[in-house]
């Protein structure tokens, strides 16, 4: 197979140009995507390949260009909504809650809502407290949706294609430290189905369970630990909901230990859920209580050396690592 | 339409000429149109009694004429997105009253399988009763996207509002895409002068005036229609889709009307008086065009009793209907959640 090394905003962009070539109903808005080739560059050509119908300007008004891609789904459209950052979505929550996460179910099924909703998720490098929620545990928490976040360009762009094909809303969660980030890519085209987590590094030790930018200090981490004489399994959930608690479960009972790491806060957040799936599923395979680390319950502050300790760190996950297991 | 009638207030319309136009039979079954809502409605308050029907109940009795009027003048083949009260525009789109009864039941036969309920109701073109206020302007206006990114010429988005939404941001941000971005959207304010309990000049500044200033500010064709006389909501509402469909732009219609009833059932309106509430009453939108029909010749008293009276009985019959509908199977509780891969 053909492969290309591509970073993860160039696979975001011929992820989202593959799939309006295949569906002429595949379109785009936010702000800035168009004359301004969108502000992290995702969507750079695609106004002068595509035109204004399909790559759509917004001003900046979260709550009525998602509810205007909403009511475009429901009407036979395939919009994507780029936000340029996540935070802002929290304008449109009641959109994408109430109208587009609510619809099949609340119309009996007589409507179905085939949004992609995407943009950075997360802290990005000292944009303070405004700017560096993670939304996923916020989302995640209500049914109707699909929830993902990749962790590399490879993941990305498959990831991306299997979203813009599904028939419900999906939150589509990148990380604006991740764009730069490349990987290889297969030319051909490819697809990674939703609801599968991947184990992104195998080992018999114990199990640190991450998504989206975390996976990289997972494996930093892991990589140390090998050397302590750990040898750490990491799972990257790449869908957060629906879970894969399958690849989940499958790894504890051969490894009984596992620490989970976030970029979110902690309270009721994706940690605390997958840990309570494991009790549920895996509670006789465990040798010790399940570790977690995440962002300290802090906004984030905008100084580099507080920024640094709120948010995890391969220290933290290694020291937590050590604590679970015992080593 | 510009021009003004009498009053200084409303759209005016050639009375005469519109009536001729729509002839006595279409006038009589507009009539029938507004009775099938009322008594629906009418029964409905009576099931919510009963402990029948639960939740929420917003009636849309002394408003009819709008819905009815726009429904004859604009054709069904549009999209259509109103609040949550809803009842009379899935009606008027031809979704069953035994459907729609059976959804306020909260039936496994019901409109929406009894998930919706009274604020959530749905036809083909009919993208549901919304029930977060001023939310549906955004989703009507993204459904005018769809018509004019797939070009269907005859073809425009029909959004119901009231007059609480328009202090929302939906509105402003929504009125200011579909003008910039040249939308064949209608945006219909229904203005009972009540935002639940709130009187209109407690929840909008410059409240006389505000929707045909807002529409001047977004550079969108305004109407301000009677929304109790039948007439004047057809004659306006069919200019307005001429308008859409010849300039390719928005168009905003203030109609000007009256509940009858609160804002929903547990609210037994006590900010309004008897008087007032009798005054508004006097012009029931049923009465005003029972009395044209009967001016015309084209109707008796005793034809309309017995019209009303069959509408009354029909209704009776099919909540006694709905009743006997099987309740949701327990097994399609976490059914649906999402919608299947394939399909739309």
């Amino acid at each position: 197979m053909q492969e290309q090394e591509l970073e993860m905003r160039e696979a975001l962009r011929q992820a989202i140009d593959e799939e309006m070539e295949l569906d002429s109903n595949v379109l785009i808005m936010g702000e800035e995507v168009g004359y301004y080739n969108g502000p992290y560059k995702i969507t750079k050509g695609l106004l002068d390949k595509w035109g204004p119908q399909r790559v759509i300007d917004t001003p900046i008004c979260e709550a009525s260009f998602a509810g205007v891609a909403i009511g475009a789904a429901l009407t036979g459209l395939r919009p994507i909504v780029e936000f340029m950052s996540f935070n802002f979505s929290l304008l449109a929550l009641d959109q994408i809650v109430s109208n587009a996460m609510k619809m099949h179910y609340m119309s009996g099924g007589r409507f179905s809502v085939p949004v992609v909703f995407r943009g950075p998720n997360g802290a990005a490098a000292q944009v303070s407290c405004q700017h560096s929620h993670c939304v996923e545990a916020a989302y995640s928490n209500f049914p109707g949706c699909i929830v993902m976040a990749p962790s590399n360009a490879y993941d990305a762009k498959g990831m991306l294609k299997s979203a813009l094909r599904c028939n419900n809303p999906v939150l589509f969660l990148e990380n604006e430290i991740l764009y730069n980030d490349k990987s290889m890519v297969p030319t051909e085209e490819y697809l990674i189905p939703i609801g599968e987590a991947d184990i992104k590094r195998i080992g018999s030790d114990v199990t640190i369970i991450s998504h989206s930018r975390m996976i990289k200090l997972c494996l930093e981490a892991a990589h140390e630990l090998q050397l302590l004489g750990i040898s750490a399994e990491v799972i990257d959930l790449r869908t957060i909901k629906p879970l894969d608690i399958k690849t989940i479960s499958t790894s504890l009972r051969k490894t009984h230990f596992c620490v989970i790491v976030e970029e979110g806060h902690s309270f009721g957040g994706i940690a605390s859920e997958v840990a309570f799936n494991i009790q549920e599923r895996c509670f006789d395979y465990l040798d010790a209580p399940l570790g977690r680390v995440c962002q300290r319950e802090t906004p984030m502050p905008y100084s580099k050396a507080l920024e640094k300790e709120t948010l995890p760190t391969v220290e933290r996950i290694i020291a937590q690592v050590r604590e679970t297991t015992c080593h | 339409m510009e021009h003004k009638d009498d009053s200084g207030l409303f759209f005016a319309c050639d009375r005469q000429k519109t009536v001729e136009s729509l002839g006595k039979e279409t006038l009589l079954e507009m009539l029938n149109e507004m009775l099938s809502i009322r008594h629906f409605e009418s029964r409905a308050e009576i099931c919510y009694q009963q402990g029948k029907i639960g939740g929420f109940l917003h009636l849309y009795i002394g408003q009819e004429a709008i819905q009815t009027a726009a429904l004859r003048a604009l054709g069904p083949n549009h999209w259509y997105a109103a609040t949550y009260r809803c009842h009379g525009l899935a009606l008027l789109l031809k979704e069953t009253p035994l459907s729609l009864m059976a959804e306020l039941f909260g039936k496994a036969t019901g409109n929406a399988k009894g998930r919706g309920g009274s604020m959530h109701f749905y036809s083909d073109r009919l993208l549901g009763g919304f029930g977060i206020v001023g939310g549906q302007l955004a989703i009507g206006t993204g459904a005018a996207l769809t018509s004019k990114y797939l070009q269907k010429k005859d073809e425009i988005a029909v959004t119901f509002f009231g007059d609480g939404a328009t202090a929302q941001g939906t509105v402003h941000e929504s009125f200011n895409l579909a003008a910039m971005w040249e939308l064949p959207c209608l945006y219909v304010m229904e203005n009972n002068n009540w935002s639940m309990g709130t009187p209109l000049h407690r929840t909008l500044a410059n409240y006389e005036r505000l929707p045909e200033e807002l529409s001047k500010a977004y550079d969108m064709k305004f109407m301000r229609l009677d929304g109790m006389d039948i007439i004047n909501c057809y004659a306006g509402f069919k200019e307005a889709l001429q308008y859409i469909l010849s300039e390719g732009k928005p168009l905003f219609v203030e109609c000007r009307a009256d509940r009858f009833r609160g804002h929903a059932i547990s609210d037994p309106a006590l900010y309004r008086t008897k008087e007032e509430l009798k005054k508004c009453m006097d012009r029931d939108p049923i009465l005003l065009l029972k009395n044209l029909l009967i001016e015309q010749g084209w109707l008796t008293e005793g034809a309309f009793q017995q019209m009303d009276e069959e509408m009354r009985e029909q209704m009776a019959a099919i909540a006694k209907a709905a009743d006997n509908e099987p309740w949701p199977e327990m097994n399609d509780l976490e059914q649906g959640v999402l919608a299947p891969a394939k399909g739309n």
